[in-house]
């Protein structure tokens, strides 16, 4: 079953054209990864299926319905249920720790919004942190706070934005690990941004090889890898 | 789709809010000269002796703000790149002569020149405007340079250390960097140079300025007059409108540090850079205050009882009314430059820009003629004109200085909170609001200071009792004991220090909890 | 968002609950300079009760405050008297309607000659025009004994003049035009320029430019004159022109108009009044040197008398009209 189907999705800035008909379904409860070279497109899909930018052309659905169209948005970015780890991570720098993620908890009880970002540090293993403020914190540490504000929430649709770019492998492997097993407990559907192609093939997901725009290949690991494709080729032999 | 259509409303009348209080007095006045005067007479101005005198005003005013450019860059290199001692005293005395009205300076230079050459011939000509322009408006441009040098990214002059000595890094890597804060120094002190007349009256230079209010004062000749504003006008709006379009994604100003990685040098031999700076403060601040307190001194009876009996009043008046221009100014900049920045809505910046170059004399005729009816004269007959005119002086500044601090926050802050499901409100003020304080403060400040030494218009448009500080310096000076006006003038000259004394010690606690951003 | 605002709106009925206007007020626009009007203001409300709204400016300084507000509101008048330092301004006014006759018992004191004849403006403590010199740099019998002289060459380069398109000396050059013609009067003024006369920004300036010995004399007024004595004994002053056949100087009353239209009339009348008594002029005497029109008003010893000046025979109305005649000319001769 489908979350997120983008129908032939063409997208500019200005004069520049950022995607040339993409289309692609994301399945429900799967990592998608999105690899590219830089200045791909990639961002943009993110950006669209968050609702933070509408499409010039193309059809946007979620759970079949469409959200947004023809330069229209239906769907408000908050109503769909989305979490979005992005690029600089965007950590409020005012705020410490603890508020930045328990900002958009809608819970009245201050109590129960104590016991929700709690819950969610700790098992970032960052529930010392609370009281620091983003600039007190090391890299990883940031990029783990970026991602546990966007799962606080619950959401159905993870979109992460090269979140792990500039850490070590071993602390990558740790965070992939834990967005697994959150993953199986939550059921949400991720996409994952990436210009590593490396980072892709260490893992069982749907991969999307894009290039200036389009796509020019999907499916598993196994598949990306037997691809006849030139660019896939000298992308993935980089 | 209702709060869609609030929202457009709202932002509608806030335009047209701007547009009905500053812009319409001055397209009314425009108007009726083009429609009132006889059509020989309309474009007479526009004369071989009017175009060598905007010829002559121009270079005289593009010396001055090239000459305070370059002192303005060489004060911010010194103290903004380079750990110095002292150099957060030398930050604040050499901001001290933008506080001060250009024409009492004036007065206390000569005297000083008097005093020191024996001769005054020297300084009664363009040499001598210059001179005093100069120093007036160097600190402006040393601010703006020195934010500017602040946010370079240290690794840009490391890379340029790499392969090159640090005078070629200096002058091929770094001052290109920082080219649009310099070309906006520089335009804004042209414009400030070429609307001030009381230097070029004061010293006998005749300049295109002088010529217009010749025309209203002397001759009350006001459809010239206009006629030849409008030259100034179209002027200043060619150089403003070529700086927003080549230069407006650049950084303007900020004194904030956020995201500041910039390099800074160590120096061992301080003495000589002392000594520059120092010769810089003596000429544009300690000759011209030691003159004030010798004139102060000189008179057959010390006058600053005298002197605070006349000015007390008009300066607790002052500011008050600074004050709350200065509100205005800053909140009305923050709406201008969240409209351009993150709306890419123009209007309410250009509104402002053009109010900016408008001759002072020619705002305040405006400012008379649309607001002196029955119906508008709860404006005209309070200090509601006052602040209007401050608005229409120095929104632009504030929108800039704004602008810039909202470029240095990133989208995707907003965008986190937007995803999150936080209203627009919220956002605003717990996400956007508290990361452009320090801009914000900056801008109040500035614009105080601005507010309570404006003259070229409040004197035509303060209402009848209202007293205010350089307003009661200017009138009294004309014929009172030189010792009184000096005394006034230095008391001026403290109950400024004391808030900007007042401002810096706030301001170092505001800018220390936002250090870490 | 309600803090920052409710503080904003706070700040602002502050400011404006400072300002609450009073219904029994006048409002006085003036050109004369505020160290020596003010007092005078200040007596009035103290005496009357009646609060003073004061605009104040200096025709000198070439701000343009007060004339200008005074044309532009014409069609909706603020102000409600108009107080000059010179009948010049009051004249320019008349001419675009602004001014209004009043007749009291006070203005009937004041002698015709210093009066406009339908009462427009109204004379009284009247300034003259003299030569202010540095002892220092050249004495009494040595200055020119008329402002003919000036153009000799034993003062080339001397003497210093105020801007004459502003203030008394505006008026003292229509003057000059009205008495010698304009041939004889552009001559006087063509050689004043070759003989290097240097140009003062204000009365003010020549008094601060001969005081600090820069030039060693100057034409100026009489208010200007004493203020400069009171600061340093190394200036005096001489009346020009007073040979028994000599043309006499400049005699400038302050002038005094009803503003066409005025919101407060009555206590128009009541200031108007006020200003034209003996006592003002003693005040004017006491603190300016100015000179009484009103007779038998006292003085102190040090004021002369205009019984003994000998003054320039002047139509007032006549030179006002010369004065608008003369400015492009005086314009171009600034500029030559």
């Amino acid at each position: 079953m489908y979350k997120i189907i983008l129908e032939n999705i063409a997208h500019s800035y200005g004069d520049k054209q950022v995607l040339s008909d993409f289309s692609f379904s994301f399945e429900q409860g799967k990592t998608t990864y999105l690899v590219g070279p830089s200045g791909c497109g990639k961002t943009t899909v993110l950006r669209l299926i968050s609702g933070l930018e509408t499409p010039s052309q193309g059809i946007i659905k979620i759970d079949g319905k469409i959200v947004s169209a023809e330069g229209k948005t239906s769907v408000a970015p908050h109503q769909r249920q989305t979490g979005f780890v992005f690029q600089d991570l965007a950590l409020w720098p005012h705020f410490t720790v603890f508020n930045n993620i328990a900002f958009g908890l809608k819970e009245r009880k201050a109590s129960a919004i104590k016991e929700k970002v709690s819950e969610i540090l700790k098992l970032f293993g960052i529930a010392d942190k609370a009281k620091k403020y983003p600039h007190q914190l090391s890299g990883g540490q940031k990029q783990m706070v970026a991602i546990a504000r966007s799962l606080v929430l619950e959401p159905d649709i993870l979109l992460m934005d090269e979140p792990l770019a500039n850490i070590d492998i071993k602390l990558k492997e740790s965070i992939l690990q834990h967005l697994k097993i959150l993953q199986q407990q939550l059921n949400f559907t991720m996409i994952y941004v990436t210009h590593e192609h490396s980072e892709s093939m260490n893992v069982e997901n749907c991969i999307v090889v894009m290039n200036a725009g389009k796509i020019e290949a999907s499916g598993s690991k196994e598949e990306i890898a037997r691809s006849e494709n030139s660019f896939v080729k000298s992308f993935i032999n980089f | 789709m209702a709060a869609k259509i609030g929202k457009y409303i709202s932002q509608f009348t806030l335009v047209l809010l701007l547009f009905v209080l500053v812009i319409l007095p001055l397209l009314l006045l425009i108007i009726q000269w083009l429609t009132g005067a006889d059509k020989a007479v309309l474009l007479s101005f526009i004369s071989r002796e009017t175009l060598l005198l905007v010829s002559k005003s121009l270079l005289l005013s593009s010396v001055a703000a090239f000459l305070a450019t370059v002192i303005g860059t060489v004060c911010a290199l010194l103290l903004y790149k380079f750990r110095l001692l002292f150099s957060g005293f030398f930050k604040a005395a050499l901001l001290l002569p933008l506080f001060v009205s250009p024409y009492i300076f004036a007065v206390a230079w000569k005297d000083g020149f008097y005093w020191v050459f024996g001769n005054t011939a020297a300084f009664y000509s363009v040499a001598g405007v210059i001179l005093v322009h100069t120093l007036v408006f160097f600190p402006l441009t040393m601010l703006i340079t020195g934010s500017a040098l602040s946010r370079v990214h240290a690794g840009y002059e490391e890379a340029g250390f790499m392969i090159v000595s640090f005078r070629k890094m200096l002058f091929k890597i770094l001052l290109p960097l920082i080219r649009p804060a310099l070309t906006i120094s520089f335009l804004l002190v042209l414009i400030f140079s070429l609307s001030d007349f009381s230097v070029p009256a004061f010293f006998g230079v005749n300049t295109f300025t002088i010529e217009v209010f010749t025309q209203f004062s002397a001759f009350y000749n006001y459809q010239l007059a206009i006629g030849q504003s409008v030259l100034l006008l179209v002027l200043c709006l060619f150089l403003m409108l070529a700086e927003i379009r080549y230069l407006s994604d650049a950084p303007f100003f900020s004194v904030d540090i956020r995201g500041s990685v910039s390099k800074r040098y160590d120096v061992e031999k301080q003495l000589i850079f002392h000594a520059v700076l120092s010769v810089i403060l003596f000429i544009a601040l300690l000759l011209p205050v030691f003159m004030l307190v010798i004139q102060s001194l000189s008179g057959r009876m010390l006058f600053f009882e005298q002197a605070w009996e006349l000015i007390g009043p008009a300066a607790f008046q002052s500011v008050k009314v600074a004050f709350t221009g200065a509100l205005l100014v800053t909140a009305t900049g923050l709406w201008a430059a969240w409209m351009q920045e993150r709306r890419q809505f123009r209007l309410p910046g250009l509104l402002l820009l053009f109010s900016f170059i408008v001759p002072s004399t020619v705002l305040g005729i405006a400012f008379i003629r649309h607001f002196n009816t029955p119906s508008l004269n709860f404006i005209y007959g309070s200090v509601l004109i006052l602040l209007i005119t401050y608005l229409a002086r120095f929104g632009f500044i504030a929108s800039r200085i704004i602008g810039n601090g909202i470029k240095q926050v990133p989208a995707s802050f907003e965008d986190a909170a937007r995803i999150m499901g936080i209203s627009p409100a919220t956002r605003f003020y717990r996400i956007t609001l508290p990361l452009l304080f320090p801009a914000l403060f900056t801008t109040f400040v500035l614009s105080f200071v601005l507010c309570l030494g404006e003259l070229g218009t409040a004197i035509m448009v303060y209402p009848p009792g209202t007293e205010l500080m350089p307003v009661k310096i200017f009138t009294i000076s004309a014929n009172a004991p030189q010792a009184l006006t000096s005394s006034m003038t230095l008391i001026n000259f403290a109950v400024v220090l004391v808030f900007i004394l007042v401002f810096l010690f706030i301001g170092k606690i505001i800018f220390k909890k936002f250090q870490y951003v | 968002m309600n803090k920052y605002f409710s503080g904003l709106i706070a700040v602002l009925f502050l400011i404006l609950g400072g300002c609450q206007n009073n219904s029994n007020e006048v409002v006085v626009y003036t050109t004369v300079d505020q160290i020596f009007s003010e007092p005078i203001l200040k007596d009035f409300e103290r005496e009357t009760g009646i609060r003073v709204r004061a605009v104040y400016d200096t025709e000198e300084t070439k701000s343009t405050g007060v004339m200008n507000r005074l044309i532009a509101e014409k069609n909706m008048p603020q102000s409600d008297v108009f107080w000059s330092g010179d009948p010049v301004r009051n004249g320019v006014l008349q001419s675009k309607g602004i001014t209004e006759s009043f007749q009291s018992e006070q203005t009937g004191m004041i002698p015709a000659h210093f009066k406009e004849a339908n009462d427009n403006w109204i004379g009284f403590s009247a300034r003259a025009r003299v030569l202010i010199y540095n002892k220092n740099l050249i004495s009494a019998a040595s200055l020119p004994t008329s402002i003919l002289d000036i153009v000799q060459p034993q003062y080339k380069d001397k003497f210093t003049l105020a801007n004459p398109l502003f203030g008394t000396t505006t008026f003292h050059m229509a003057a000059v035009f009205s008495l010698w013609g304009d041939q004889g009067a552009m001559q006087w003024m063509d050689g004043l320029k070759e003989n290097g006369v240097i140009i003062a920004s204000s009365n003010g300036d020549v008094k601060k430019r001969v005081m600090n010995g820069e030039v060693p004399f100057g034409l100026t007024d009489t208010d200007d004159a004493f203020e400069a004595m009171k600061e340093s004994s190394d200036v005096g002053f001489i009346f020009p022109d007073q040979q028994t056949d000599g043309t006499g100087t400049l005699i400038m009353p302050n002038a005094i108009s009803l503003i066409k239209g005025a919101p407060n009339a009555e206590n128009a009348g009541k200031l108007i009044n006020y200003l034209l008594s003996s006592e003002t002029e003693t005040k004017l005497a006491m603190s300016c040197a100015q000179m009484p029109l009103i007779s038998g008003t006292k003085t102190p010893e040090n004021v002369p008398s205009l019984d003994d000046i000998v003054a320039m025979k002047v139509d007032y109305k006549k030179t006002s009209e010369k004065l608008e005649e003369i400015q492009p000319w005086l314009k171009q001769w600034l500029q030559k």
